[in-house]
């Protein structure tokens, strides 16, 4: 989807990280296991998080090896299907499909064929996610439908655009009877996806100011230079700090989980990577690459 | 109540110092700057009820045996001028919010002594007064060394400048409420248990 929700890799310890990319290939194997060969094509750093955020507290991780398609010769560590990986293979699957449905009725017919032949590819598999989830479901569409009207108006509210992506990853908090239990989790995915949100569009200030796209953040500041303003960039940043900050105080009230390490690691160090890298113009990230002088 | 240890992350075995380390990380952690007008916090304020009720149980367990270390009043602590009458009224004053008794208490205690100087500080914490109150645990520390409780007041005033980060490398978003100010703060939270009996 984005990609901005990922650990820092250099401060993550290699048994962690090991474990990250095992949570990662084990939701790619949950997508494939569950709804089909294409839905693995929708994999995202987002919805690993979310697996993560979700994993139940005396969930156990196992880790396995196997052959995949990304890796046919040699066999990759995975996690074993559990209900959290289970559970955000079908939100991947029901997001990008709304996503496919939403540009696919923006779009001119001609452009938007290869989301169309996406979307056919996937209906299958969103069919049956949405029987498995169909309060996720219902959320989501609720949720795009009035970000497409809000985004038609173009309200020039940064917060009004936010809150209705924000409430659709906030469907993802499972119903818990422990209000102490719901809460923090639902606070936390309201600010994961205001921070996404704003995010994004901080990102694609430039290329939308330039195609003259919607841009919830171009509505607000007209752009010097082709560029946000320094002003408006300020005003964004602090923004974004203050939901990631609202991000780490829900999650220290949540009980900890095998994961809440690396989601710390993603929390503290990720996002404010993210977010400066976005801010600086150094998005995304390159691969680290060992030269002769060290890392580069 | 659940398992005083399992509350504060530490083992049953783990020292004096290794539980007042993990319980200040708590108190950092739930400090209220941190959920400041946040929806959750009375969560957090659960929370840190939570955490000081599991460090005083086990305070209460370990002085049984003598421990000295902790900065209880009235647990032992050699040379402690905590336990006096006095200055027991004026901690109880502090801790229920009754600033202006406290002080006027203050006004009339006996002696300018180390205790004094010590309630001083604690006085001038829960005003916002935070660098009265870094004045008055100096005075109390250097007129009374031995004492660990004004001590580590001390030591949690001079530690400050640092938000809270549970990962070690400070590069945590720091919220705009200022550091000083977080720390000391904590360090109020610390004193109010101090006041309490």
């Amino acid at each position: 989807m984005f990609g901005y929700i990922r650990p820092l890799q250099g401060e993550l310890k290699v048994n962690e990280y090991e474990r990250f990319k095992a949570c990662y290939c084990g939701l790619c194997h949950a997508l494939g296991r569950k709804y089909g060969f294409a839905s693995r094509l929708i994999l995202n750093y987002e919805l690993v998080f979310l697996s993560m955020l979700l994993w139940g507290e005396d969930e156990p991780v196992e880790i396995k090896r196997r052959r995949c398609i990304a890796s046919p010769f040699c066999k990759k560590r995975y996690c074993v299907g559990s209900r959290a990986l289970d559970a955000c293979a079908g939100y991947s699957v029901i997001l990008t499909w709304w996503k496919l449905r939403d540009t696919v009725a923006d779009e001119p017919f001609v452009k938007s064929l290869p989301h169309r032949f996406f979307s056919l590819l996937l209906l299958h598999a969103y069919k049956k996610a949405a029987r498995e989830h169909p309060e996720f479901d219902c959320r989501t569409r609720e949720g795009v439908v009035s970000l497409e009207a809000h985004e038609s108006r173009q309200a020039a509210s940064i917060d009004a655009a936010a809150d209705k992506f924000a409430n659709i990853l906030r469907a993802a908090a499972p119903e818990s009877a422990v209000e102490s239990l719901h809460r923090p989790m639902s606070e936390l995915l309201y600010h994961l996806g205001r921070w996404i949100y704003i995010m994004d569009a901080c990102d694609d200030y430039t290329s939308d100011a330039q195609a003259g796209r919607y841009n919830p953040v171009l509505a607000l500041y007209l752009p010097e230079e082709g560029k946000l303003p320094e002003g408006g960039a300020a005003r964004m940043k602090t923004t974004l700090d203050h939901s990631n900050n609202l991000v780490s105080s829900a999650f220290e009230l949540m009980p900890e989980n095998p994961w809440s390490q690396t989601v710390r690691n993603v929390i503290y160090l990720g996002m404010p990577d993210a977010r400066a890298r976005v801010f600086s113009g150094r998005w995304p990230p390159h691969r680290r690459k060992i030269t002769k002088n060290g890392h580069d | 109540m659940n398992d005083p240890y399992k509350i504060l992350g530490v083992a049953s075995s783990a020292s004096d110092d290794e539980v007042k380390k993990a319980y200040r990380e708590l108190v950092r952690k739930y400090h209220p700057d941190n959920y400041h007008d946040n929806p959750l916090s009375d969560l957090a304020q659960e929370k840190m009820k939570e955490v000081n009720e599991a460090y005083d149980a086990i305070t209460r367990m370990r002085s049984g045996g003598g421990g000295g270390g902790t900065y209880r009043p009235g647990s032992g602590s050699a040379g402690s001028s905590g336990g006096s009458a006095e200055g027991q009224k004026v901690r109880v004053a502090i801790n229920s919010g009754d600033l202006q008794y406290a002080e006027q208490l203050l006004k009339n205690f006996p002696a300018r002594n180390a205790e004094w100087n010590f309630l001083m500080g604690s006085l001038s914490y829960r005003k916002g007064w935070l660098d009265d109150a870094f004045s008055f645990f100096q005075n109390a520390s250097n007129m009374e060394p031995g004492n660990s409780e004004y001590r580590q007041a001390l030591t949690f005033m001079s530690q400050g400048g640092h938000a809270y980060r549970s990962h070690g490398n400070g590069r945590r978003p720091v919220q705009g409420g200022g550091c000083d100010a977080c720390d000391c703060c904590t360090a109020m939270l610390c004193m109010n248990l101090c006041c309490c009996n």
